[in-house]
């Protein structure tokens, strides 16, 4: 077994991400001057947030080894629910909770087909996502409805006018994601997405595990419906739609691998920052909108083909350890 | 109770190889049950809609099912080799939005513009299977970068802009009558022919069964399998291509989102087929049954008039259902009808 500091270790792909980010952020800064006020980075992060989210709760299920397209019903969901119900009667708190509820219920759905009944994930969450897109769609027809000046203003702006609550929501995220890595759920999630009859043979619960990260996934497309509702300040069923390929783009350049058991939060987080950071620097350098679509699909394919080679290196000395390891009792 | 020795029976070699030898066999059995669940749908239909014959409301959803029936073929080929293609609706869009722009309304450049869209649109399949097959890139995320980037090129060349003017020769192919009879029946006809032959009667078909449901054991027997897949994307492509012409044809303007409808309704029609999503099982026919089922379904919803949003839920319960039924209860099916 790989010890418990090169698990937690963010993978290289991450490390990459990083670097990538850094470095757009910088070719965005040169050639648009405004970039680094605080104005500027709030609107960046605003952005980012959604994305970031989504993809964050994504990543769990993707790192036990199996895949989710319900997120952008879900998100779809949570939006329309705070566009009617929290300028009314649940109130900012209320919608909060209500959307948390509804994202756990989804995703306990998903996690009793796939565990329960053993059913392809990517198959299911097709079908679940159809469906929470109808019921978004059953709950506000058309664009339209109220966000609670609470949650619109509350959520997008900056504290004491120097810091942006979505850096602080940001920092939230990554703090969560620390802890939980160390957790008993969250190391089992590594264990159960790398080897799953391994983990099992060595006495984890693997459908608890994956049940339980198709929940907490749940919950944070809840939390990112909740925030794209602060962003856009009214319903709209259909907004999510174009989250699900930038939520797997996000997963895949972050450096997580899409068979699971390697990678974590944290690349995802930086991934959603990339696809929002392209988009800035790609229009502060006068490209056409239309570019934004192509370098997301060749980053994504770059960032996978760059973390399956470190991933065949990983594979290649993990079973050298489970050799030296075999003799052994 | 006799039958209950069956399955131990069938579970022997020779009989197994037996059933696959006769393709038709047990899994004829779940398609049946999807025709008779269409055709339940479509005299529904006739009731609601009294003003309508029989063979009309029959002839409405089997031309608007032509689309669903060609680009499934394409899913199904991907899923059986364990894989899946999304970029199918991105494929369609761009194949609309080439023959309009190419052909300019006129019928004289359709011979040399037909041929480029869909070699257009193969070619971007065979990219789908170059970078699955050569660069283990996994199919989803494949399927889905390159749907993006080709969304974008799309987008750069036209600017979003629909374009209008369509070969009229396309339009007077979906909306004509031949013998009294639409002339896309006889398409869809002609299509089910060769796609049920290739996959299920050529030597090609067999092997991508053999790599779907074991790729070690496909490996061992020296299978291209490089080969094989490469050739599943690219006929994916070329079906959404196809689709991209006749939803041209069909719309008479062509928008570059035009497919994406097409795309999840794809995976739907494969499933409720009987197919296996981590591959290696199902037939076409199947597929094409599926097809005709979300075809009459989508019919019925809209002689309801019932919302979009009913519509969706309904669509993803069926796919659910269909999932759950296919992993329990008809594998029980199955076993007794042996």
């Amino acid at each position: 077994m790989m010890s418990l500091a090169t698990r937690l270790r963010p993978a290289r792909g991450a490390a990459i991400a990083v670097l990538i980010y850094l470095a757009m952020y910088f070719v965005y800064a040169i050639s648009e001057a405004s970039a680094t006020s605080v104005f500027a980075i709030t609107n960046l992060l605003d952005n980012t947030i959604v994305l970031a989210v989504a993809a964050a709760g994504l990543t769990l299920v993707v790192l036990t080894g199996e895949l989710d397209l319900s997120a952008i019903g879900v998100i779809a969901i949570a939006n329309v629910v705070v566009a009617t119900t929290s300028a009314g009667v649940l109130g900012w708190f209320g919608s909060l909770v209500a959307v948390m509820l509804i994202g756990a219920a989804v995703g306990l759905i998903n996690g009793w087909l796939v565990v329960g009944l053993g059913l392809q994930s990517l198959a299911v969450t097709i079908g679940t996502m159809i469906a929470c897109e109808g019921v978004a769609l059953v709950i506000l027809a058309a664009p339209g409805g109220e966000v609670s000046d609470t949650i619109a203003n509350g959520l997008t702006g900056d504290i004491a006018n120097v810091v942006p609550v979505a850096a602080v929501i940001i920092i939230g995220v990554l703090a969560l994601w620390f802890v939980f890595a160390r957790t008993r759920l969250g190391i089992a999630i590594y264990a159960v997405g790398s080897d799953e009859n391994a983990a099992g043979l060595s006495g984890l619960n693997v459908r608890r595990t994956k049940l339980l990260a198709f929940v907490l996934a749940g919950v944070a497309y809840g939390c990112a419906g909740y925030l794209l509702s602060a962003q856009t300040g009214s319903g709209d069923p259909r907004a999510s739609n174009t989250f699900l390929l930038f939520m797997y783009a996000a997963v895949a350049i972050g450096g997580t691998s899409l068979t699971g058991g390697r990678g974590g939060v944290f690349g995802s987080v930086v991934g959603a920052g990339i696809l929002t950071v392209m988009q800035k620097m790609l229009f502060a350098l006068g490209a056409a909108s239309f570019y934004t679509n192509v370098f997301s699909g060749i980053i994504m394919l770059v960032a996978l083909f760059v973390g399956n080679l470190s991933g065949l290196r990983l594979r290649r000395q993990r079973g050298a350890e489970w050799q030296s390891a075999t003799p052994r009792p | 109770m006799a039958k209950r020795d069956a399955p131990a029976l069938s579970e022997s070699k020779p009989a197994k190889l037996r059933a696959r030898a006769a393709w038709a066999n047990p899994e004829l059995l779940p398609v049946a049950v999807v025709l008779a669940c269409a055709a339940l749908l479509i005299i529904a239909t006739k009731i609601l809609n009294p003003g309508s014959s029989l063979t009309q409301q029959l002839s409405a959803v089997l031309v608007t099912s032509i689309f669903l029936v060609i680009a499934s073929f394409g899913q199904g080929l991907t899923i059986l080799l364990g894989g899946i293609d999304l970029s199918i609706g991105v494929v369609a869009g761009l194949s609309a939005m080439m023959i309009s722009v190419l052909t300019d309304g006129q019928n004289a450049a359709l011979p040399w513009a037909v041929p480029a869209t869909l070699a257009f649109c193969g070619a971007i399949g065979m990219i789908n299977g170059l970078g699955i097959a050569l660069f283990k890139v996994p199919p989803f995320i494949m399927t889905l970068a390159s749907g993006i980037t080709f969304f974008g090129v799309g987008l750069g060349f036209t600017s979003g802009l629909a374009q209008q003017p369509v070969a009229p020769a396309l339009q007077a192919l979906m909306s004509g009558y031949w013998l009294g009879v639409p002339i896309p029946i006889y398409l869809i006809v002609g299509f089910v022919i060769i796609a049920a032959t290739f996959q299920n009667g050529t030597a090609e078909g067999r092997q991508l069964y053999a790599i779907g449901s074991s790729p070690q054991a496909a490996l061992v027997f020296g299978l291209p399998i490089s080969g094989l897949t490469i050739l599943a994307y690219a006929l994916s492509g070329l079906c959404a291509g196809i689709c991209g012409l006749l939803l041209a044809g069909y719309s008479s303007a062509a928008t570059l989102d035009i497919g994406d409808p097409l795309l999840l309704p794809t995976i739907a029609a494969v499933v409720i087929g009987g197919a296996r999503v981590v591959g290696g099982k199902g037939i076409y026919v199947g597929t094409f049954a599926g097809a005709i089922f979300l075809s009459a379904l989508e019919t019925i919803i809209t002689v309801l008039s019932l919302s979009q949003g009913l519509r969706n839920i309904i669509e993803g319960v069926i796919i659910v259902g269909a999932l759950l039924l296919q992993s329990e209860r008809w594998g029980a099916l199955r076993r007794w009808s042996h």
